[in-house]
């Protein structure tokens, strides 16, 4: 069965063009690589960890400690995915830190498997503000590996293959985990109108 | 004169009340055929604080790293 479409309802009141990320970098070359890459690094951490100040700091830390590292850097595999893997690991190390000190618990998966059919239902917000937070609520209640499936996957400069190997596992893993997290995050979504 | 004025203000009153139904915003229907869709839709949306940016500097000021003399990335963004 096809993946429900997502219909939202926005004010159409003009938006603003989005700024680019102006980096006061004085290195050109570390200028170039914060402007091109802060930005999809930056919504992972925030949506990964859900807190726009941890995710400031996340991102501060996975690009310094890329820029103190980038002598390393072999060019095996793209700066986009070196990036990534440096921020997913820097989030799991914090999220494990997190759980470790509370009491945390995902969403059970047979929940939402035996509640798929609100996944039909067609999903509305009334503001554009409102699709970050019902995406903030609907990512937040996923297991961890398929929130973070959902934000790699969404980046079109990654493959599947490279998603699968920043994730550890193989291609058809990815595949079958990112059906299950699309069926959740329509039903959470719903949930949270 | 009282009466009239009563009246006009009932009047005012009435056109206040009616007034956010005519100013009302129209709203259209968004659809992303994906959660992929959504969720890009959403990152196209979140600005990255020009914050960070200030603070990565200070602490590149505070310890420069050691960048490599010549490397790949250099010969593409050199």
């Amino acid at each position: 069965m096809a993946t429900p479409a997502l219909q939202l309802i926005v004010e159409t009141e003009p938006t603003m063009p989005l700024r680019r990320a102006v980096a006061p970098l004085d290195d050109p070359q570390l200028a170039a690589i914060y402007e091109e890459h802060s930005q999809p690094i930056y919504y992972l951490t925030l949506r990964f960890l859900g807190d726009p100040t941890q995710a400031e700091d996340a991102t501060h830390d996975v690009f310094l400690k890329a820029f103190r590292k980038l002598a390393d850097f072999k060019g095996q595999s793209s700066l986009r995915t070196w990036l990534y893997r440096i921020a997913i690991n820097h989030c799991q190390n914090l999220t494990q830190s997190w759980q470790a000190r509370h009491i945390f618990s995902n969403a059970d998966e047979a929940v939402w498997e035996t509640t798929a059919g609100q996944a039909e239902s067609p999903l509305r917000i009334l503001e554009t503000k409102e699709l970050g937070q019902r995406i903030q609520q609907a990512l937040a209640a996923l297991p961890d590996e398929h929130r973070l499936l959902l934000l790699l996957v969404a980046d079109q400069q990654l493959s599947y293959e490279e998603v699968a190997a920043l994730t550890g596992q193989t291609t058809d893993a990815v595949r079958g985990k990112l059906h299950r997290a699309r069926k959740s995050f329509a039903v959470l979504f719903n949930k949270s109108a | 004169m009282k009466k009239k004025l009563q009246h006009l203000e009932q009047h005012e009153h009435e056109a206040q009340a009616e007034l956010p139904q005519h100013t009302r915003e129209e709203q259209t229907a968004r659809e992303f055929a994906t959660t992929e869709e959504a969720i890009r839709a959403d990152a196209a949306e979140t600005e990255v604080p020009p914050a960070i940016a200030v603070r990565l500097q200070k602490s590149l000021d505070a310890n420069p790293p050691v960048v490599p003399e010549k490397s790949w990335w250099q010969k593409i963004f050199g």
